[in-house]
């Protein structure tokens, strides 16, 4: 899909996922059902206040700068796309309100498109009825409306969780497009740079190119990688041998600055990539909302199984991969009818920033042999200590619902 | 490649994990080619060799048991005489030409340095513990200091069975860690029994051990689960205060003291257990935590033992924190996905740790030295 020569236009895509979430407290089985419990006291505040600050500094302030310089430099023709989560915002207003200001600052310049997501970051995708995804998204949809007067067209799942039925309730929602991962397990030989429809609805999905995503995602700092180190001159020239319509660059915000440090050179990457990309001729850059209206879908995608972009599998099985996370994810899923006939509010709430996907994810078991990135991202010591204290969370909450 | 080794425990006689380590290596390494004379002094049990490469040289008798902690004045020069005597015993006894001379802690030690410059070959030495270990840091003697810091200074090579003991061979001893190679241990798979509500203890009952942080865990879960079961299986100079401490608890009815048990007794309470323990206070490696894994029992070991550096499926606490410590056996016996996924892990990871990967290990260190 990379060679030949070509004079037809190519767009670059770039969107980012913006997330933090709701870190728990340590919980003692034998503090289940204790009548001082409030499950306001599920999470930690100190700790998710200092990881909040910590990452701001290191990535949030310091990109949304660069970022907007660069669409200043480059009279709005960089362009970005940001999928912020109801946790981050909520992040945001506690503790350091000038964030959003930034974001807004951003979205002013006109070259800033965001997407939709569910508030929570959640699996709510993968309930049997798909009510409570539904009220998570309507839920971001109002946060974004009342933050920015703006709304989204394009609907991003958590993770890139993606199947048939999630893109059948994505079109009746009225989302023109939606995201997933550029898997070859759903496009065999067909390239991930067009746009493709799903099988049975109509909807633009675009697909992350996972290659060149991942060159700067996982493999910027990888000194033992043959493409390091990553220049932006030498990622703007493979862009520009791609064939195709849309080179989708979907990546974690934190990638830059916190994935990888400033000393990588991470941020000279990006400061210089918009530069070096307009060197050549047939690249420019599209929001997400202005992809789908500039280029028409090439194909059908059919896919009766979740994918992600997640690990090396690309499905679900970082969340729902062993007995210990499916039994939470039951547990939580089981606990909806109660607390919605419940009627108190809090404690949807504190329902609901457990169905963050993250909690799920430090119980993760895979690679766990190979001390792979699960552990980066937990605050954990292993799996089995992040199943002790959700679980022990879980029972508690089941207990002050009754 | 032919190497004199020299050690004080092989199966069927067995008080440790050096038993253990010295009948897998020597075993693994007589498979990979090399000649092993294993000398160790003669007991009850007469140790048998199955395999060609191997031979098993035992030389005499000795009163010292390695784990036994001379306190007494008048014991201490009977007891120190005895060592002195073995190790004369060894060094006369080896005959012949060897390329490698590999003795496993203090005991050997004296023997493995007058080899050395006997007969001119490197020595090798293994270090599974050191006397901080074995007296849970807090009263060292330093007659063993002494030997052991002699033996790791004279030592070509030394072995430590993990990271942790390496850095109390460089803190402690002095040692330039060049010479210091880490070599985890590993396990002869034991079999999964019927699973019961057993949350299990097992090892020497000494302070290094930490048995009291156990009972004091149980008191916890057993108010919270009144059916569970816990078993203390061992011997060791702390048994009576055990058993003091568990009628003052008021859970000596949940408790079971076995006492010594036999290898074919170690292997069935394993496989039937749900739960296994390993709060040592100082803990170079802990096999015994590896055969509970391997018999398919979650295991809970202390943060700093040796085992908790290299296996990832386990929990892991801090020895002093019974509460936590109680949380996790509660989980365990509580939240069965939790079982399952843990024990199915532990089994897989433990396929990992080989004695094979030990012997390999071990020959690379002697090829440095010859």
């Amino acid at each position: 899909m990379c060679t030949g020569e070509q004079y037809k236009m190519t767009s670059v895509c770039i969107y980012f996922e913006v997330h933090q979430p709701m870190r728990l407290n340590r919980f003692s089985v034998f503090n289940i059902g204790n009548k001082n419990n409030h499950h306001s006291h599920y999470f930690d505040k100190k700790l998710n206040q200092q990881i909040f600050e910590k990452v701001a500094k290191k990535c949030y302030l310091p990109t949304n700068k660069l970022i907007l310089d660069l669409i200043k430099k480059h009279d709005g023709k960089f362009k970005v796309s940001y999928s912020l989560t109801g946790t981050f915002i909520e992040y945001c207003e506690t503790y350091m309100p000038e964030l959003i200001d930034s974001f807004r600052e951003l979205f002013k310049t006109g070259s800033v498109d965001f997407i939709e997501e569910t508030y929570y970051h959640s699996l709510s995708s993968l309930y049997d009825e798909l009510d409570e995804f539904e009220d998570q998204i309507k839920q971001h949809n109002k946060m974004i409306k009342k933050i920015f007067n703006y709304k989204p067209r394009v609907f991003r799942n958590t993770e890139a969780i993606y199947d048939n039925r999630i893109a059948k309730k994505i079109s009746d929602m009225g989302y023109q497009g939606i995201i997933t991962e550029g898997s070859e397990k759903i496009l065999n030989w067909r390239s991930p740079n067009y746009l493709y429809k799903p099988i049975n609805t109509d909807l633009k999905v675009l697909l992350r190119n996972y290659n060149l995503s991942d060159d700067v995602g996982f493999r910027f700092s990888a000194k033992l990688w043959p493409g390091h180190p990553l220049t932006a001159d030498k990622y703007a020239t493979w862009m520009s041998h791609c064939e195709g319509d849309l080179i989708n660059l979907f990546m974690d915000y934190e990638t830059f600055g916190e994935h990888h440090w400033d000393d990588t050179g991470i941020f000279d990457f990006l400061k210089h990539l918009p530069g070096e990309v307009f060197k050549h001729k047939h690249i420019d850059f599209v929001t997400v909302s202005e992809a789908i209206k500039r280029y028409n879908t090439v194909g059908e995608i059919d896919v009766p199984w979740a994918i992600s972009w997640a690990d090396e599998d690309r499905d679900v099985s970082t969340w729902l991969g062993n007995d210990m996370q499916v039994a939470c994810f039951n547990e939580l899923k089981n606990l909806g009818r109660s607390i919605k006939q419940n009627k108190n509010k809090n404690l949807l709430k504190t329902w609901r920033l457990l169905q963050t996907s993250d909690h799920l994810y430090y119980c993760s078991t895979k690679g766990l042999n190979d001390g792979d990135v699960h552990a980066y991202f937990s605050h954990y010591d292993g799996p089995y200590d992040g199943f002790i204290n959700y679980m022990n969370i879980l029972q508690d909450l089941k207990q002050q619902i009754h | 490649m032919k190497v004199a080794m020299i050690g004080w425990e092989y199966p069927p006689f067995k008080a440790g994990g050096l038993a253990t380590h010295c009948y897998g290596l020597t075993r693994s390494l007589a498979d990979k080619n090399v000649k092993v004379d294993f000398y160790m002094p003669k007991t009850k049990h007469s140790a048998k060799s199955d395999k060609p490469n191997l031979f098993i040289k035992e030389v005499g008798e000795t009163e010292v048991f390695p784990y036994d902690r001379p306190n007494v004045k008048e014991l201490e020069g009977k007891f120190y005489d005895a060592v002195y005597k073995y190790n004369e015993m060894v060094v006369s006894s080896v005959k012949g030409k060897y390329d490698v001379i590999h003795c496993h802690d203090w005991l050997t030690m004296k023997a493995g340095v007058e080899l050395k410059e006997k007969t001119g070959a490197p020595l090798v030495i293994t270090v599974h513990s050191t006397e901080y270990d074995r007296s849970g840091w807090l009263s060292p003697n330093q007659w063993f200091i002494d030997l052991e810091k002699e033996g790791m200074q004279k030592a070509d090579k030394i072995i430590a069975v993990s990271h942790f003991t390496k850095r109390v061979i460089i803190d402690k001893y002095g040692i330039d860690p060049n010479k210091i190679e880490v070599v985890h241990n590993a396990v002869y798979p034991i079999c999964e029994g019927q699973k019961k509500d057993i949350v299990l203890f097992l090892g020497r009952l000494t302070i290094q051990k930490g048995p009291e942080f156990f009972l004091k865990a149980a008191k916890k879960v057993i108010e919270y689960k009144p059916n569970s079961q816990f078993v203390v299986a061992g011997m060791g100079d702390m048994l009576p205060k055990l058993i003091d401490q568990a009628v003052e608890l008021g859970i000596s009815n949940k408790v079971i003291f076995t006492g010594l048990i036999s290898d074919e007794e170690v292997k069935h309470i394993y496989g039937i257990s749900s739960v296994y323990v390993m709060p040592s206070v100082s803990e170079p490696f802990g096999i015994t935590a590896l055969e509970a894994i391997s018999a398919g029992t979650p295991t809970i070991v202390s943060k700093t033992a040796g085992v908790a550096e290299t296996f990832k499926n386990c929990l892991k606490v801090d020895f002093w924190d019974t509460d936590e410590m109680a949380n996790k056996i509660v989980s365990l016996l509580k939240y069965k996905p939790l079982h399952k996924t843990i024990s199915n892990e532990g089994k897989n990871e433990i396929n990992l740790f080989t004695w094979h990967r030990v012997a390999d290990r071990t020959i690379d260190v002697y090829r440095r030295t010859i």
